[in-house]
């Protein structure tokens, strides 16, 4: 039997009608927490031409977060900057190849991942279903505000241009993406890959593969909690933060992912508010969303918006 | 790269220690994680200097005895249950070996870090305790009633090369060569993680690159592929890209250049692995169809 056509789904998610106040009572409160920000040169990592600096800032509920922060040796003017998120399970990125070419960049790591889990580490699987009974507690909050916050973080370095930050990963990382300039307008570009956590209580059903099944497994054991976990993901979805993404975005995803389907990518365009928006929809790629050939289109872009 | 005249002995010693400590294998249900169509379970066993490993061992629903899928560990801290597809069918493992989480007490890898950790002597490299971990769960897996012995497939990197050449049990081996295939000639064309932490090691060590490439050699695929009995499928980052370790195998194989897709790459793969091990229809997740 031939599967519907992607382009023609109908996500499931709505805006409940305390979204925005809620996302703007997090974002005071994550406003109102000082970074903390420290710098650690590594000189291990550090290469001729790349300095490497192990960061660490405060994020919501007092945790500690760290990430990677690269700068090219050779810099006289303000720097444009990269933002690169990480998927579920990968490990936060050493960006060292782009700030070669210029860029300050910097590797996210956002609480439970490794160097950000000494106060929450719920694991993988695990994470996905940590207190998802509840949108306030639900560990999504925290998560999404560690990512907010480098964006924070860039605004307070000297060395960068706040007027030329992009942000950008794949599949968690696309996630984190959407999410970051959503909740931090002044970002001056977006490239989001097969986009996680966009349509979820849609995904659950549409793939038995981790990490969506995490939730799959989670209401085969507690099935009288769909209602909750539904209520919990309409405040979290990516579809409902879409609408506050403004700036220049490509979205890429493949058109047979079974991680996170494509089905859910549709709404989400949909409801981006951004005039400058791409989707790259590629046949015959899964969750790679054609990264192997898409990196150099989204390296165009950025150096296009941001250089 | 040439193989270190104390090759064998290097890995037979290493069998030997893992020979003289006891699995105590335990095998408990993670009621969470299993579904109708397959049982999930966490397995533990004691590997190389009495270390306990973790490994996720899922078992289909019906009457075995079962094929068998073993997956080896990627680069990274955190390793998947395997996929819904492959539990329905298959006895389906994935190790998480020592350094990663649930495996990770009391040796916690660091990423970047662990490609280098120990490296400066064969004997202390990490990589050589690892590869005993993954023959633990191979030994593991012989012993079970529920396993057909003779249809055990072993899906992966170099790790499970490796263990295709230090056990004769698997009669399949789908190999995509990853960290250690010319190692440091590969390192010295980026600047991308996980093989740029042997430029790292090297700038701030440079005095050892001998020492280094010493090392290396005992885990350099070119140099066990002679000991690969099973039949092989052999996935190249692009084709022609591994002709020297293809040539390398002392058996015929079978080659398939890598499409950079997750989709078709998979389908290469559980069509394969369907033929070869007789299975029948060929399972793959609903937008591979």
């Amino acid at each position: 039997m031939n599967r519907p056509d992607p382009s023609d789904f109908r996500t499931q998610v709505t805006k409940p009608e305390d979204f925005d106040s809620f996302w703007d009572s997090i974002l005071k409160s994550s406003d109102s927490i000082p970074l903390n920000a420290t710098m650690t040169l590594d000189p291990m990592r550090s290469s001729e031409d790349v300095e490497v600096y192990e960061v660490h800032y405060d994020s919501l509920d007092q945790v500690r977060i760290a990430g990677w922060y690269c700068l090219p040796r050779n810099r006289t003017e303000p720097l444009p900057a990269r933002v690169f998120y990480p998927g579920y399970i990968s490990e936060p990125t050493l960006p060292k190849s782009h700030a070669a070419q210029g860029y300050a960049t910097f590797g996210a790591a956002p609480r439970g991942k490794l160097r950000s889990n000494a106060q929450i580490n719920p694991g993988y699987p695990g994470l996905l279903t940590e207190n998802i009974n509840d949108p306030q507690s639900y560990v999504y909050k925290g998560f999404y505000v560690d990512a907010i916050r480098v964006i924070d973080f860039l605004f307070e370095r000297p060395e960068v241009d706040s007027d030329r930050i992009g942000v950008q990963g794949s599949s968690q990382g696309g996630a984190l993406t959407l999410v970051a300039a959503a909740l931090r307008p002044k970002i001056k570009a977006a490239s989001a890959g097969a986009p996680y956590l966009t349509g979820v209580m849609d995904a659950v059903q549409l793939t038995r593969t981790y990490p969506y099944e995490e939730i799959n497994d989670y209401l085969r054991q507690h099935p009288q909690n769909l209602e909750d976990v539904c209520h919990t993901w309409n405040y979290y979805d990516c579809i409902n933060l879409a609408e506050r993404i403004d700036c220049p975005i490509i979205v890429y995803i493949g058109m047979q992912d079974d991680v996170c389907p494509p089905e859910t990518a549709y709404p989400l365009m949909a409801q981006i508010s951004s005039s400058d928006k791409q989707l790259y929809a590629y046949d015959g790629h899964g969750h790679d969303a054609n990264h192997h050939e898409n990196d150099a289109i989204v390296d165009a872009f950025f150096d296009r918006l941001l250089k | 790269m040439n193989k270190p005249q104390d090759f064998d002995q290097y890995w037979k010693k290493v069998e030997d220690e893992l020979a003289s400590i006891q699995p105590a294998a335990e095998r408990t249900e993670l009621h969470l994680r299993s579904a109708p169509e397959a049982k999930v379970y966490g397995l533990k066993l004691t590997s190389l200097d009495h270390y306990r490993i973790f490994a996720y061992f899922c078992v289909p629903s019906g009457k075995g005895p079962f094929p068998v899928i073993y997956r080896l560990p990627n680069y990274g801290s955190v390793v998947h249950i395997p996929p819904f597809e492959e539990r329905c069918k298959y006895i389906s493992v994935a190790l998480c070996h020592r350094g990663q989480r649930l495996s990770d007490q009391p040796f916690a890898a660091k990423y970047p870090g662990l490609l280098t950790s120990g490296i400066d002597s064969q004997r202390n490299y990490i990589y050589r305790s690892i590869v005993a971990d993954c023959l633990r769960v191979m030994d593991y897996l012989v012993s079970c009633d529920d396993v057909d012995s003779q249809k055990i497939s072993l899906v992966g990197g170099d790790l499970a090369l490796f263990t295709a050449a230090l056990r004769d049990s698997a009669s399949v081996l789908f190999y995509t060569p990853s960290l250690f295939y010319k190692a440091l000639h590969k390192a010295t064309a980026t600047q991308n993680y996980p093989l740029e932490e042997f430029n790292d090691y090297l700038r701030s060590f440079p005095e050892s690159i001998d020492q280094i490439s010493q090392t290396l050699a005992y885990f350099e695929p070119m140099n066990f592929a002679s000991r690969v009995k099973s039949e092989v499928m052999l996935m190249e980052e692009s084709e022609g890209d591994a002709n020297d370790l293809a040539v390398s195998f002392a058996r015929d194989i079978e080659r398939s250049g890598s499409k950079h897709s997750s989709y078709q790459d998979g389908v290469v793969l559980a069509e394969w692995l369907s033929k070869k091990l007789q299975t029948g229809e060929t399972l793959v997740p609903m937008h591979w169809r």
